[in-house]
């Protein structure tokens, strides 16, 4: 591009041919047409949820290719997961994913569990299918929020903030905690629920199903809300195949897979979990989808409590801080609020894993934008990125 | 042409239907709790894990139950923890206690491995600090400041309740 460079205009050398940004830019840039204006997303800019920088090449407001750019909040997960023990790492698991925590708790808990060949007590996989649930909805009301606040309602997520506060103060009574929730021990969970933990489930329950109805009037029937992404970004089958997209994505796309049902892992079997599909598969599918999966875990949470039994929370000789993994090699799945979750763990035997690999969902749930925001608005393709659900924390690790 | 004023008309009903519901939180009573004028009730804080604090001793209240076994400074992920063992083998109370709370990620390691239960989590959810000294703590003495100024604790209460108001 000669002339005005709009990524360093205030660039030393102007010769043509010689590029100034970093290296994607100046990849990015080689390919683009003359005249046509490369934009930086982010990586500071409020739509991209954190620190995702997205390039975008534009004719007009028309978005002609996208490439996310990422890494600006890599924290090194997986090699922490090589020098502690696996006791040790465990609270990182609270922090790859701030808004979903249990769900990676129990990814990495579920890994080791099956490599060692722990059992779990019977409470305790119920109360950790209720905690894994009522972290879902609180992941998934935020993203509610947000996503209405993308598209320029600001309000709705302060009652989303609302309900969420709800559920912090439940699961802040057995985990200690309100954002990084640190909750599975391996072989159970760290504190049994007490009275008022129950209580407090039961009364959110009806109080949610509420809220939802009234969701539906202020945002889901809104005209301006609908026409704004009825047909948007649409993302069909093979699209999410070939990217690895999973959770609420490839089900509003109409592919019936839920890790929960397709993998079994705790007592979901036993629990019958309805598993909505099948929504238009545009953003307004995405959407929907999510409030429904709220409804699905409600739902969930109350056959959990109608049939969680009496007993011990932790096995009896449960792993202590310095406990040795067997060697072995294992991939343990669960299903987060954005998608397979999943934790692979290589093991020599020794004090601490030979090597800990993270699936993100978000990660995968990313790669589809590119595609997506092809040809797109450039305001269209805020709404994309909105619907995709990202937390970067997660998709960097 | 029907059709379009009809899915006008219902477009704009919905929109009212949104306002109404708006018009309604207006004039409910407010959620927000405006801290520092109002708090969070106790029920909420005491179930928060703030930082660590040494329990009370079972004899003397202010002598801690630590046996200096290092266990929990094995056991954190972050190495916040310093115990110092007495050199006299025979005293086995530490002479030093320090924790950096800088470092710790509050993931009860520490509290779940040690075996006389001398670590509790302590429920200051108001902590501030300028500086990052201020956040080491030395728990020998924040112990013997807390057994000073409340010698018996009130209630049957769990021995790091009285920190809630701190
Ligand atoms: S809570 Fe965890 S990080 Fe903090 S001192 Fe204890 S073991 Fe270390
Ligand atoms: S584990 Fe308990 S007894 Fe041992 S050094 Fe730590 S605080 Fe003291």
């Amino acid at each position: 591009m000669t002339g005005f460079n709009f990524i360093n205009p205030f660039g030393v050398s102007d010769e043509p041919g010689t590029y100034l940004g970093d290296f994607y830019t100046d990849n990015f840039e080689k390919k683009a047409t003359a005249g046509n204006v490369i934009l930086n997303l982010g990586p500071q800019h409020p739509s991209t949820h954190g620190v995702l920088r997205v390039l975008v090449e534009l004719y007009g407001e028309y978005v002609l290719r996208a490439e996310p750019v990422l890494g600006y909040l890599h924290r090194m997960q997986e090699k922490m997961g090589e020098v502690k023990t696996p006791y040790q790492y465990l609270p990182n698991m609270g922090r790859v994913d701030y808004l979903n925590p249990i769900a990676w708790n129990w990814a990495f808990a579920g890994a080791v569990e099956t490599l060692a060949g722990i059992e779990v007590p019977e409470r305790a996989e119920y109360l950790r299918v209720i905690a894994a649930e009522l972290n879902r909805v609180s992941s998934h009301l935020l993203w509610w929020g947000a996503f209405v606040m993308d598209l320029g309602g600001v309000t709705p997520i302060l009652y989303a903030f609302e309900e969420r506060e709800k559920l912090n103060d439940i699961t802040q009574i057995v985990t200690g905690s309100r954002l990084t929730l640190n909750y599975f021990r391996f072989g159970g969970v760290g504190q049994d629920g007490d009275a008022r933990f129950f209580k407090l489930i039961e009364e959110f329950i009806p109080y949610m199903r509420e809220r939802l109805k009234m969701y539906t009037g202020l945002v889901t029937d809104n005209v301006i809300f609908r026409r704004r992404l009825e047909g948007v970004g649409p993302m069909d089958e093979s699209l999410c195949l070939r990217y690895g997209a999973t959770g609420p994505i490839l089900r509003a796309a109409g592919v019936n897979y839920d890790t929960r049902l397709a993998i079994p892992y705790g007592v979901y079997d036993r629990l019958e979990c309805p598993v909505p599909t099948g929504q238009p598969n545009d953003c307004f599918g995405r959407y929907m989808i999510r409030l429904l999966e709220i409804e699905a875990s409600l739902t969930i949470l109350e056959r959990a409590l109608a049939s969680i039994p009496e007993g011990p929370t932790l096995v009896a000789k449960a792993p202590k801080p310095t406990y040795k993994l067997p060697a072995g090699e294992v991939y343990f799945a669960v299903e987060g609020a954005r998608g397979q979750v999943g934790c692979h763990i290589v093991s020599d035997g020794g004090k601490t894993p030979y090597r800990v690999k993270l699936r993100a969902p978000g990660f995968s749930n990313l790669s589809l934008f590119a595609e997506a925001a092809q040809g797109t608005i450039l305001a269209d393709a805020i709404a994309i990125l909105g619907s995709l659900d990202l937390v970067i924390p997660e998709v960097d690790r | 042409m029907i059709r379009a004023i009809w899915d006008n008309l219902k477009g704009l009903y919905s929109l009212l239907v949104g306002m109404k519901i708006t018009l309604i939180f207006l004039f409910s009573p407010q959620k927000t709790v405006h801290y520092p004028r109002k708090t969070v009730e106790r029920e909420n804080l005491i179930t928060y894990r703030g930082p660590l604090e040494l329990t009370r001793g079972k004899t003397d209240p202010a002598v801690t139950r630590c046996i200096s076994c290092q266990m929990c400074v094995k056991a954190c992920p972050g190495h916040c923890l310093t115990v110092v063992k007495n050199p006299e083998k025979s005293v086995k109370a530490p002479i030093e206690w320090k924790y950096d709370f800088t470092l710790c990620c509050l993931c009860g390691a520490c509290v779940e491995t040690c075996p006389t239960s001398a670590l509790a989590f302590s429920h200051r959810i108001y902590l501030v600090a300028r500086t990052r000294e201020e956040l080491i703590f030395d728990l020998l003495a924040d112990l013997k400041a807390r057994v000073e100024e409340t010698p018996v604790l009130p209630g049957e209460e769990g021995a790091s309740a009285e920190a809630a108001q701190g």
